[in-house]
């Protein structure tokens, strides 16, 4: 018998949106399964530092889709980056707001893979440019 | 150091030779066999015993094997206690898909929204025991990651093969 937690301590909000939105595909840890479900550990810092990324990480199926309010999965995108991220949240990070999901939210985005790979690729270009 | 082990035991050997009659020895490993025979050494009648009170009954009500048990709210498969496994583990031979589906169940014990991770357990053939299929709050299909009709399996490492599903709690909603 798994017991119960002893005493019980209330998931938040944010975590329990993620676990029951997000956390069935991109697990736990956001790791993710090898082939089949992208891990967001390497790549949320990476794409929230641009415009595009951002606008990609709402358009996302799994987020745009998700029966998350506006809000609500701002906080689960902003709570994504800064406890599941591999790397150090850069401090001028700035959380996703209401506003921001609701802009690029209603445009769908069509080549979900080819996108992803295209911004990580320049992200990585202007980051070996800055170096 | 092997020399050392070497002295040791020979000297024991030949302490005991001297002092010990080879007929006395073999009757003393006799006795020692025979009575090892005659002591249950594996709990065999402990399948038989009662079941004792669950000590968080009234928190956690129900029969944990049953499919009216609160936490199978939203389940759709065999559960995996009556398959070897537990209501938590996957039996011997087969491994949990990691990706899978998260609902919540209300726990009438204690009034609170458990967050439950039903994972299948997969890598043999069906179960085929205690079916038990329950919606509570699942979508339809269209909404995979909160449907429960999908066989998980695909993202496990064993292949497809379902064989039965877990209810494991993973947080607390309110």
């Amino acid at each position: 018998m798994q017991p119960l937690a002893q005493p019980v301590v209330l998931t938040p909000t944010v975590q329990a949106n993620y676990m029951l939105n997000c956390m069935g595909c991109h697990l736990a840890d956001g790791s993710g399964a090898a082939g089949k479900v992208p891990s967001v550990r390497d790549s949320m810092v990476i794409l929230s530092q641009s415009v595009a990324g951002r606008r990609y990480l709402v358009q996302v199926p799994g987020a745009s889709q998700s029966p998350l309010s506006d809000l609500e999965l701002a906080q689960v995108l902003s709570w994504m980056v800064r406890n599941l991220s591999a790397q150090a949240v850069p401090p001028d990070f700035t959380d996703f707001t209401a506003a921001e999901v609701a802009s690029y939210r209603s445009y769908p985005l069509v080549d979900v893979r080819d996108t992803r790979a295209r911004l990580l690729q320049a992200a990585a270009r202007s980051a070996d440019a800055g170096d | 150091m092997p020399s050392s082990i070497d002295a040791l035991v020979e000297r024991l050997a030949r302490n005991m030779a001297q002092r010990i009659s080879r007929r006395s020895f073999i009757g003393g490993v006799g006795a020692l066999l025979f009575g090892a025979a005659g002591m249950p050494l594996l709990p065999v009648a402990r399948g038989e015993s009662t079941t004792p009170a669950r000590p968080d009954a009234a928190t956690d009500p129900g029969d944990p094997q049953a499919c009216e048990y609160w936490r199978h709210c939203a389940i759709d498969g065999f559960l995996c206690g009556c398959c070897g496994g537990s209501g938590q583990s996957c039996p011997p031979g087969t491994e949990h898909s990691a990706v899978t589906w998260v609902g919540t169940c209300h726990n009438p014990g204690d009034g609170r929204d458990y967050i439950i991770s039903y994972n299948d357990c997969c890598g043999k053939s069906a179960c085929g025991r205690c079916l038990c299929s329950r919606h509570e709050d699942d979508k339809p299909l269209y909404v995979p990651f909160r449907s429960n009709d999908y066989n998980w399996c695909p993202g496990s490492k064993v292949g497809i093969a379902y064989h039965c599903t877990v209810a494991r709690i993973v947080g607390v909603a309110k």
